[in-house]
């Protein structure tokens, strides 16, 4: 009895360990090895975070000599690309509330005959044969989906460039406080920063409830209200390195706080951010003329 | 010896868990192509389009049938920005150039492909994705 159980936990800790290394390869990231090299950028310009591959980036922290860089810890600018980040950061929520629950069952689309998701209520561009009208993801789901960002440091403001739907947002950092109720609902929120030793601390509020957290595993999208505030922290771990953590607070939705895993993000050197819009026209016609063809079989 | 078959029946279970819930997280944002091992198809034709945009990039040649009609098969890709960091640019095929096109194609059975490798007739290898096929789940 005791043999097959012990068996039995051999096993399944064998077959949980090749699955977890299967699985080790994180969103983004991509196996040495390019067999073609990649296309550089024009004379006096550089590579997008992501036109550039694996070789590129090593030699490019050798190049901007990133190993042992001096840094200032309070200084976060620069483009940062890649991490354990994606989708899967936003995991293991707290339960819903019913409110919660209702808003999370609107978000679950449609299936092909084969039973595959579609992603059909995504409006953000993600969602397969959704219907395309390319509105703002919104933070904090632009933490979701990295194709780099860019940290610019103002005296009384820091903003985050994001390549994917090439927008930004501004943390003011010039003391104001959030407002209790505010004029206008944004997808960004309204964001203010402050420092807490070399931590920085980002909080927001004022959010458009249209937007989603993140896309859920395996459908759906993590809802949240108009009351929810967003508490980061960002730390440069070293000059090569930044971290940050975000927490949802949503008692409208979320019975508890969020707190999702600190994720690490490299600096990429000798990059800068390209544009990436969600046009809606390209959306459209590349839903049209390849996605529903492909995942149903017919043209909408 | 009950408990031994509970945990062996146990662990069919979790084992099929494991693989279905790979098999499902694997390729849902591909929804359609056959993913399964040994369903690569190769073709070859001639470039008539590519489609160099967001979302996805795609490639569009012409590939004589058994009847001699040309049906035009869509080839699809990653991003612009991911193709540029495997080495394809927006000018890398021009109309009427040659490919040899390998490709997970479109269960449904339409003119559809998930592009892995595209070689061109002298041998040299344009596009490769054969170890690196999480670029296309991006």
């Amino acid at each position: 009895m005791r043999y097959g159980m012990r068996v039995f936990v051999v096993t399944v800790a064998t077959v949980v360990a090749s699955a977890s290394s299967a699985s080790s390869q994180a969103p983004g990231r991509t196996p040495e090895r390019p067999t073609v090299p990649s296309v550089g950028a024009p004379a006096g310009w550089a590579q997008c975070p992501r036109c550039q591959n694996e070789t590129d980036r090593r030699e490019a922290r050798a190049r901007f000599k990133v190993e042992g860089h001096a840094f200032n810890p309070r200084d976060l600018s620069g483009v940062y690309y890649g991490g354990e980040g994606g989708n899967r950061l936003f995991a293991d929520p707290p339960p819903f509330t019913a409110l919660g629950k209702e808003r999370f069952q609107a978000t679950l689309g449609e299936k092909n005959a084969a039973g595959e998701y579609l992603h059909t209520k995504d409006t953000s561009g993600q969602g397969g044969g959704s219907p395309i009208n390319c509105d703002p993801r919104g933070w904090p789901r632009l933490a979701a989906g990295n194709y780099g960002f860019e940290f610019i440091m103002l005296p009384d403001r820091v903003l985050q460039f994001f390549e994917q739907t090439h927008t930004w947002r501004t943390i003011w950092t010039d003391g104001r406080k959030l407002p209790e109720n505010p004029p206008e609902q944004r997808w960004m929120g309204w964001t203010v920063g402050r420092w807490e030793g070399n931590t920085f601390i980002v909080e927001s509020s004022g959010y458009d409830d249209r937007s989603w957290l993140a896309q859920a595993q395996p459908d759906g999208g993590w809802p949240h209200s108009d009351q929810i505030r967003v508490v980061e922290r960002w730390r440069r771990l070293n000059y090569g390195t930044i971290e940050f953590q975000i927490t949802i607070v949503d008692p409208e939705i979320y019975t508890k706080p969020w707190a999702l895993r600190p994720v690490q993000v490299p600096l990429v050197p000798g990059t800068e951010i390209w544009e990436y819009f969600c046009v809606p026209s390209d959306f459209n016609s590349f839903n049209n003329d390849i996605y529903l063809p492909v995942a149903t079989g017919e043209k909408k | 010896m009950r408990v031994a078959r509970l945990s062996a029946t146990a662990f069919v279970i979790f084992v099929l868990m494991v693989v279905l819930g790979t098999l499902t997280s694997a390729h849902h944002s591909r929804a359609g192509y056959d993913a399964a091992p040994g369903s690569l198809v190769t073709n070859n034709g001639t470039v008539s389009n590519v489609i160099w945009r967001n979302p996805h990039v795609f490639v569009v040649w012409d590939v004589k049938d058994a009847g001699g009609n040309v049906v035009k098969w869509t080839g699809e890709l990653s991003s612009p920005s991911t193709m540029l960091s495997e080495g394809m640019s927006r000018d890398t095929f021009k109309t009427g150039d040659p490919i040899s096109a390998t490709f997970m194609p479109a269960k449904a059975g339409t003119p559809h492909g998930l592009l892995i490798k595209v070689v061109r007739p002298d041998g040299k290898v344009v596009i490769d994705l054969s170890e690196r096929r999480n670029l296309l789940e991006q």
